[in-house]
């Protein structure tokens, strides 16, 4: 216990980054069955609306800032050392503070649900004034901004050791041109950490100021700026959408090449998409405010229509890895294609709302949430379990049921359109989101039923997920050092990796050193026969 | 059936943008899912399949699959503006003028020229009286939080923003009552922060007008 409390050891810090992430993976999730379960049939009353204000905040915080983001660094973490041939990560020390503060930030958030007046209620984006003192006087608001400022200050840290890894701890042979495209998307996952985390601190540490030290940035009546806010908060908010994806385009690039026996297509078109995508999130914020009235809507419409390009490019190029491939049907391989169809609903979505005059509609009504959802969910979620079933056989030495996890595949997948899918034509049939309840009006009541359904089927599916670690720890099949045929360091290690990684490595020549190295095997061997 | 029900003169420019990107949508889903789809199934891996060819890059692939995406983003940038500045455009005379104050948690509706007011609470929902066929202008703030006007008849939103005026027209085309509802979270009875717009004809307009909004419609 003392062993892991003070560890230092890359891989155990990524064990413990992704393990506390599936918990609040898990609290955010009863929270959504909370939210579906009273949006189950027309105006139900199971909680009450301040509850209800509070569970949404929650949810969609913790799935956000406790999950979908962390969980990519936690997996960095764990594999950029491997994957480049490094003993560890550059600052190993600083590596534990962003751990610790993010796991304590994490709870300073989720805390403000024991205190009188209970937790945030303002939304994850928490726009003031709302948010202001005046109006959410309690406690809970300030634990949510310091819990999501140590949280921020934590990504920042890692982000800065992260760049410096993969800048300077290369094994021999390893030029940023043969790096995995996984440890790329890194590279343009932490260059957007670092330039969209501190706007994220200097919001939270602005609506502080504003709550407690007699400021009033956000004040209209004192000369503050409402939309101020929201230009802060999504300066941030859309760059962290791309920190939310860009490392899960890395696995699911890893993934599709190894199981379909081939390269990875377009390498280098890859890696420039991934620092497109980066550079074009920078000044794609507005979007998320067509409505307000008071932005270039055309300039923002415009860049938001470019960033569909170089995602397309990401697209090809993984159609293009499976083209006259061997391409093996296995759990990873199945979410991944589970991602790439989600996905592409959610950037089609993504290219609509992006038009000013759907926005005007859409903007803020449950099409935005199934929109949202199928890149969060459908997307960043499938890539998560795709890495997991891909990476837990090497970080855990054991093997996970294949067959149990493609049962856990199709349910979720089954559950997750049947939920989310419908919420396009709520939001058509004018369903506002965050709303407690709705009236019994066109097919809202028939949708909502059918998303609830699919909520408890997701639910079923992460039980069973729950159930495949389970059984896999108490069987304890071990697991070779290279389950899948794999192409990158990590496979050229035992599994566990030992502490600092590697006894030997591969001779590196191309993207593919652990490839390499079998093809020379097996041509030796058949030399020799 | 029709997809839409547009009640206003900006509502039928604002669906016919939703139907581009829809039609658009529906080809570039269908030809990707094939794509995505497809090559699972033809090239599955079969017992004894040895290694299958290694090729990594195609140029002259990249040219089409860079090119087609950008053209067609350029192409759904330009309905898509147009319809965005005649949806903003302003009449420089509207036939009838609307202050509407968003508060916590209903609306008012104030009708400068006659002096007619109307203010409601989440229990008595205010009604929003447009005159058919007419250009009416409303001039959208927030008393207090930031919220949001939404009518999805209309298929149209602005936010009402506390220290900010927006301006927009509305020409209903429709007689009949719509949902109005607000659409940016503001506390905890955003959900019952409810109005009606209730489209009438210019005679029952003016009616209502003259008697300050006490006739009944």
């Amino acid at each position: 216990m003392i062993q892991w409390l003070t560890a230092t050891d890359h891989k155990k810090i990524g064990i413990m980054y992704m393990i506390s992430t599936f918990f609040f993976f898990v609290v955010a999730g009863l929270l959504a069955l909370v939210i579906r379960t009273q949006l189950a049939a027309p105006n139900l009353d199971i909680v009450s609306s301040h509850t209800y204000s509070q569970v949404f905040t929650l949810h969609g915080t913790a799935m956000i800032f406790l999950f979908v983001a962390p969980f990519g660094l936690g997996l960095a973490n764990y594999l950029v050392p491997l994957q480049i041939g490094a003993p560890d990560m550059a600052f190993p020390r600083l590596n534990a503070t962003s751990l610790w503060l993010f796991i304590f930030g994490a709870f300073t958030v989720l805390s403000g649900a024991l205190v009188a007046g209970g937790a945030a209620a303002s939304g994850w984006s928490s726009y003031a004034p709302l948010s202001e003192i005046k109006v959410s006087a309690g406690a809970g608001q300030d634990l949510w901004i310091i819990g999501l400022l140590m949280v921020s200050i934590g990504s920042i840290l890692t982000a800065v050791n992260l760049m410096t890894t993969i800048f300077l701890l290369r094994a021999p042979g390893m030029t940023m041109w043969r790096m995995p495209i996984f440890t790329w998307e890194i590279v343009a996952t932490s260059l957007l950490i670092l330039m969209a985390f501190p706007p994220l601190a200097s919001v939270l540490a602005m609506l502080l100021i504003d709550r407690h030290l007699g400021g009033h940035f956000f004040d209209p009546s004192q000369g503050g700026n409402v939309v101020l806010y929201q230009h802060l908060w999504w300066f941030f908010g859309h760059p962290e959408v791309y920190i939310m994806i860009l490392p899960y385009f890395g696995i699911i690039t890893e993934v599709v090449a190894v199981f379909s026996r081939k390269p990875v297509f377009g390498y280098v078109e890859l890696v420039l998409a991934a620092f497109a995508i980066a550079g074009l999130s920078m000044g794609v914020w507005a979007h998320h405010m067509f409505t307000t009235g008071a932005v270039n809507d055309a300039f923002f419409s415009a860049t938001s229509f470019l960033i569909a390009v170089p995602t397309g490019v990401k697209f090809f190029n993984w159609i293009g890895t499976m083209w006259k491939g061997s391409i093996e049907l296995t759990t990873p391989m199945l979410f991944a294609l589970g991602f790439m169809l989600n996905f592409l609903i959610g950037g089609i979505t993504g290219v609509m709302l992006a038009s000013p005059p759907i926005d005007f509609d859409a903007h803020n009504s449950y099409f935005l949430v199934a929109h949202f959802h199928y890149v969060l969910g459908g997307g960043s979620l499938f890539a998560i379990f795709a890495g997991v079933f891909f990476w837990f056989p090497k970080v855990f030495g054991v093997q996970l049921s294949e067959r149990l996890g493609k049962w856990f595949f199709w349910l979720f997948f089954l559950g997750f359109n049947l939920t989310f899918f419908p919420m396009h034509i709520m939001g058509l049939e004018g369903m506002p989101r965050r709303v407690v309840t709705y009236p019994n009006v066109e097919h809202l009541a028939l949708l909502n039923g059918l998303a609830t359904a699919g909520a408890f089927v997701i639910a079923l599916a992460v039980v069973l997920f729950g159930f495949i670690v389970l059984l896999a720890f108490r069987k304890r099949v071990p697991a070779p050092d290279d389950p899948w045929g794999g192409y990158t360091l990590e496979w050229a290690t035992s599994s566990p990796p030992p502490e600092f990684n590697f006894h030997s490595l591969p001779n590196i020549s191309s993207e593919r050193p652990v490839f390499d190295a079998r093809q020379a095997a097996r041509r030796a061997a058949e030399g020799v026969a | 059936m029709p997809l839409f029900h547009p009640a206003s003169v900006q509502a039928r420019l604002l669906s016919g943008d939703w139907t581009i990107f829809l039609a658009a949508s529906l080809v570039v889903a269908a030809i990707m899912f094939a794509l995505i789809i497809l090559p699972a199934i033809v090239w599955r891996r079969r017992p004894n399949s040895g290694l299958p060819p290694q090729f990594n890059k195609n140029p002259r692939w990249s040219i089409v699959y860079i090119g087609v995406p950008l053209l067609l983003v350029a192409g759904l940038f330009v309905p898509s503006y147009i319809r965005q500045k005649l949806v903003d455009a302003i009449a420089p005379s509207p036939s009838v003028v609307v202050d509407v104050t968003a508060f916590r948690w209903s609306w008012r509706f104030h009708y400068p020229h006659s002096g007619v007011t109307i203010v409601g609470t989440p229990r008595t929902i205010p009604t929003l009286v447009l005159p058919v066929g007419e250009t009416t202008q409303i001039n959208l703030t927030s008393a207090d939080v930031d919220h949001s006007f939404w009518v999805p008849a209309f298929l149209f939103k602005r936010d009402a923003l506390p220290g900010y005026e927006n301006h927009f027209d509305l020409t209903p085309t429709r007689i009949g009552e719509f949902r109005g509802v607000c659409s940016q979270f503001c506390g905890v009875d955003h959900a019952y922060m409810l109005f009606r717009v209730r489209v009438v004809s210019d005679a029952a307009f003016a009616r209502w007008r003259n008697s300050k909004g006490l006739a009944t419609l």
